[in-house]
């Protein structure tokens, strides 16, 4: 769906004036359900904002007001069914001769607004910087010590209670592009942190246009999938994510496979799985499916290249992700799909037998996503399947996690696998509803 | 195979493996339909998933209609107006059996002796039934042997442990 065949396109005719004022709609609801929240968002601290350093001073109008449950949940549902409507009338607008040019400035507005607006749903981005400044500026290796050690820092009140005594999850790239972070002052870095999301963005963006060329898809549609996703603007944007910054690496070995240049493709797969572990999926698919071991001396090479940059900075201790995922993996979010089923279960949560369970199960989808691709199945596809059953079978799901599988979704030949993220992201979706159909709080 | 289509021609990419090593730019075919088997599981996951979400959210919006009735019926009883309330839910054995503490008097939450009610049962007019409760002392958690002057239930199930400090509210408060 989101996803068409560009010589197919060629051959149809060009939009009515009907399904160009519906698309027309369809933007203005997305446009005004965007600035709609960052205004409000700008307005000062709500359950919604987490309390930061005033960035957005110059966005209070007086025309928001505080953001609260129900206009943003207002907002996302309206956003969502214009964006789904955009993605239906997708295959009839993009004939039109300017389709490319007007889904590049949709989404590149989008995003411009969203990076402008303050920090949403999530105080992570205070933690990227509070672990650079531990580093660059208290000289403390933030892969021993949670922020609870600078205290004293202006950044450490910003910092979300359950984190402050946790040491960094993150991968030794992404710990090392944040440091620069470090000497820009608070404000300067929570815009810095903006302006490297933002960055990784448009290269995802532009990387994900690029191989949907390479596969005979429409790069316009498969831009508006991603880029003007609900979740991947206001939680993925609206958060700074370094989500985005892995699957701009991710997308980089996507298209460097699909150009023959595997070596540093594998490179690109290490650097995303040294920014968040889960982008390293990719690489044993592309070994499977390319059948070359270049790919696998170009991921020797950039680890090994990393960990020399790395080393003289955070010791072995940066190389060691696989204690953070077991870390992480231990950690239950009330989104996640394994404590609804609890709840449904008539359980109170999740229990440790569970976490075992849910980590077989993934095994199984892995193995067999293996045995397909030996068997060659499309590789991209296998991937997608991979990072989505990683989000769905985790405890511990945040919206920006059901990002992860996008990109690779609408590039991917298997199409069940972009309906599969889109049901799972409107099951999300859904699960934030309670509070518009409880009672106002008196 | 049938079905199997390799991407080595002759000079082609991987033409030095064996052909079963070659990499493939279609799947093999296998005996059954996988593919189907596959959809029909995905399509039942989803069905499971989207009936725990469900699940879920009506869940939530129970528990936040009983936190407003439970809100009501507080500031009801005590005639108190008071935003900082703090509520204990039993979840966990999916009772009804909410436990609410607030400031008599005015002041930071906490910092006044503290009014707890126990609520029970349905809402009704936008209400549920307070069956007892028990004061606490200011700056006090609650516990067993913080809390004193128990009324209704709260006496036949032994929840206090202080005997009433001189001059500490000791009213019982209940309307059902």
């Amino acid at each position: 769906m989101a996803a068409t065949d560009n010589h197919a396109g060629a051959g149809r005719a060009t939009p009515g004036r009907a399904t160009l004022a519906l698309a027309g709609l369809c933007v203005l609801v997305l446009l005004a359900a965007t600035l709609e929240v960052v205004l409000d968002a700008a307005v000062g601290h709500s359950p919604l904002t987490p309390g930061a350093p005033g960035i957005t001073g110059w966005l209070q109008w007086g025309i928001g007001e505080r953001l609260g449950f129900r206009v943003f949940l207002i907002a996302l549902l309206c956003f969502t069914g214009a964006y789904a409507a955009l993605l239906v009338l997708a295959r009839r607008i993009s004939p039109h001769p300017r389709a490319a040019r007007w889904s590049i400035v949709l989404v590149g507005t989008l995003t411009v607004i969203m990076c402008a607006g303050p920090v949403l749903f999530s105080t992570d981005v205070f933690s990227y910087i509070a672990y650079a400044r531990m580093g660059v500026l208290h000289g403390l290796d933030p892969y021993l010590h949670g922020p609870i050690r600078i205290e004293h820092d202006p950044i450490f009140k910003y910092v979300g209670e359950d984190w402050l005594k946790v040491a960094t999850a993150y991968g030794p790239l992404y710990t090392l592009l944040s440091y620069p972070l470090a000497v820009l002052g608070l404000k300067g870095a929570v815009w810095g942190a903006k302006v490297e999301a933002l960055a990784a963005c448009a290269g995802t963006l532009a990387l994900t246009w690029r191989c949907a060329r390479a596969r005979g898809y429409d790069p316009a549609v498969v831009l508006v999938a991603v880029g003007a996703n609900p979740l991947w603007v206001l939680y993925g944007l609206g958060g700074a994510h370094n989500d985005v910054i892995m699957t701009f690496f991710m997308m980089a070995a996507v298209a460097l496979v699909f150009s023959e240049r595997e070596a540093p493709a594998g490179a690109s797969v290490v650097a995303a799985g040294l920014v968040k572990a889960t982008g390293a999926v990719l690489l044993p698919f592309i070994l499977l499916s390319r059948r070359r071991l270049s790919a696998l001396w170009g991921a020797v090479a950039g680890l090994v290249a990393i960990a020399v940059i790395s080393y003289p900075v955070f010791g072995l201790h940066g190389l060691n992700v696989i204690s953070a995922l077991n870390r992480d993996a231990a950690l239950v979010s009330t989104d996640s799909f394994p404590n609804e089923l609890a709840h449904l279960l008539g359980k109170p949560g999740v229990f440790p037998a569970d976490h075992t369970l849910l980590k077989v199960a993934l095994v199984a989808i892995v193995v067999h996503l293996l045995w397909r691709t030996w068997r060659g199945y499309d590789w991209v596809s296998a991937s997608g399947w991979t990072l989505l059953a990683i989000a769905v079978t985790s405890t511990w799901l945040l919206a920006w996690y059901t990002l992860w599988a996008l990109p690779l979704a609408v590039v991917a030949r298997d199409r069940r696998l972009l309906i599969a993220v889109f049901a799972v992201q409107g099951l999300f979706i859904v699960h934030q509803i309670a509070p518009l159909l409880s009672p106002a709080s008196q | 195979m049938s079905g199997a289509r390799s991407t080595a021609g002759p000079g082609g990419r991987g033409e030095r493996l064996p052909e079963r090593l070659r990499p493939r730019t279609q799947e093999r075919r296998g005996k059954g339909d996988l593919r189907r088997v596959e959809s029909t599981l995905l399509v039942l996951a989803f069905l499971v998933l989207a009936v725990a979400v469900v699940n879920d959210v009506v869940r939530q919006v129970h528990v936040n209609q009983r936190i407003t009735a439970d809100l009501l019926t507080w500031r009801t009883i005590t005639g108190n107006d008071l935003k900082n309330i703090s509520v204990e839910q039993d979840l966990t054995h999916r009772t009804t059996r909410d436990v609410l503490c607030g400031n008599t008097g005015s002041g930071p939450p906490g910092t006044q002796p503290q009014a707890c009610l126990i609520i029970t049962g349905p809402t009704v007019h936008g209400m549920r039934a307070a069956k007892g409760g028990f004061y606490l002392p200011p700056y006090f958690p609650d516990k067993r042997e913080n809390r004193y002057a128990c009324f209704g239930t709260a006496v036949s199930e032994e929840l206090c442990g202080l005997p009433t400090p001189p001059g500490a509210p000791d009213e019982p408060l209940t309307n059902g």
